[in-house]
Order: C-alpha cells, then structure tokens, then sequence
C-alpha cells in the first residue's frame, strides 16, 4: 500500500472529485478509493473525516442527512460551485506540475 | 458492534465537547459499522472485521488538529506566557528600585537588575511574535 504525500497532498481533489461525481456518504467515498485503486491506496477514516471537516469549513463541500437505509440515517456529501471552481484549478494545477516533475523522472533512464 | 462505539469514544476523549465532535463521532462509528458489516458480508469473522476496521483508522490526531486548532491554541499560549513574563519583570522591577531608594538612596544602582531582568519578555516577545506571523503564513 502506497502512503506518498504526493497523494496525501491531493487527497482533498480525490474527495471532491468523488464527491462531483454524485452526492456520497462517508464509508463509501473510502470504499470508492479502494476499488479503483485495486487497494493499492487505501485512505484511513481519521484522514478521511479530517478532510470532510476541513472541506466543510471551506464551503467546498456541504453535508446533509439522506435516505433512511439499514435503519440509520446517513450523512451525505454534496458539492458546491465553490467546490467546483476549487477543483477545477486544482485540474490545472496538477497538469503543470505533471509536466515539471515529468521533465525530471521520466523518460531518462539511458542517459 | 458496541466495541467500536466504545473504541471511538476512547479516541474522542481528550477533545473538549461540541456539537461538531458529537456529529463527526456519529458519522465515524456509523461509517465503521458500514465497513464491518461490508467486510463480515465478504465471509470475515465479526471479530476480525472489527479489528481491521480498527487497525485501519489512523491518527486521531488529524481530526483533533482540524477539530481543535493546534496552531491557535499555541499562539495564545505564547501570548499568556508573554503577559506572565511582563507582569513578573514589572514586579522585580519595581521591588529592585524599592530597595534601591530606600536602603541607598545615595547610589543608583537598580539599572543593572532592571537590564537583566528585561531579558526575560524580550524573548518572550520574540516567542510569541514568531508564532503569530507563522499564524499569518499558515
């Protein structure tokens, strides 16, 4: 399992691209993480929760409680056109510093 | 199932009381009853699923930190220690020139105490003014 910080730092567009996606619920967004990666990264709930708070500070992302399922009411998660704009830059922000770290760590291997 | 509401509450301990940390322990025991009930679906022993859902947490200490604050709390901290170290410099202060005027009032000698003591907020005042910009930074 990888624990870069290269993905921790970008953990917060992860979330919010899921969250773009569709309105989610917390164990599913994790779950989410898990498949598509093939569990090669798996987000720990601590981080998971810390981000939720933090993104619902920053008025990204809003809360609201959804459908009664297995008898419990859940806590969803929808985005905001804030949280859009947000990831939007952060699409363009990624594909520069793609190209720059690429410039260095691919492609050298024969010189 | 209750062993993971009582492990979550043990986490929740030492962070002070809100209606926030209420809703984010909701959220977090009924979301780790989600992952056990999916891995005790996927043929795991209830015992086992509730371990790994507990393995698998993390470090309380990020939610705390979003929670609580941390680079706040250590500000004002500084700032209490910063008022501490005036108020204590002021008070040496005044008894050193008490004694000076009242024991020999011919030779003014309480300058010097006053020039060490004064060291004590000066660096406190450093203290306290590096958090505060860090703060801004941040």
């Amino acid at each position: 399992m990888i624990s870069s910080d290269i993905i921790r730092g970008h953990l917060d567009s992860i979330i919010l691209k899921l969250i773009i996606e569709k309105d989610r619920y917390g164990y599913e967004i994790s779950n989410e993480i898990s498949t598509r990666t093939n569990n090669r990264f798996q987000i720990k709930e601590a981080t998971l929760y810390a981000v939720f708070h933090r993104l619902e500070n920053k008025e990204l992302i809003e809360s609201y409680i959804g459908d009664v399922t297995h008898g419990r009411k859940r806590k969803y998660y929808k985005i905001t056109s804030l949280g859009k704009a947000y990831y939007n830059e952060k699409i363009k922000e990624w594909q520069i510093i793609k190209e720059i770290i690429n410039l260095f760590l691919e492609g050298s291997e024969n010189e | 199932m209750s062993r993971i509401k009582s492990y979550v509450d043990k986490l929740f301990k030492d962070i002070p009381n809100s209606e926030q940390k209420e809703n984010i322990k909701q959220e977090i025991i009924q979301n780790l009853e989600d992952k056990v009930l999916n891995l005790m679906e996927n043929g795991k022993e209830e015992e086992d699923a509730i371990n790994k859902a507990i393995i698998d947490f993390g470090d309380i200490e990020e939610i705390k930190e979003e929670l609580i604050g941390k680079h706040v709390n250590k500000k004002s901290k500084a700032g209490l220690v910063l008022g501490f170290s005036i108020w204590g410099s002021i008070l040496i202060i005044a008894l050193v020139v008490f004694m000076n005027f009242y024991y020999t009032p011919n030779v003014i000698w309480f300058i010097y105490p006053t020039f060490v003591v004064l060291w004590w907020p000066l660096s406190m005042f450093f203290v306290w003014l590096s958090r505060k910009n860090n703060k801004v930074i941040k």
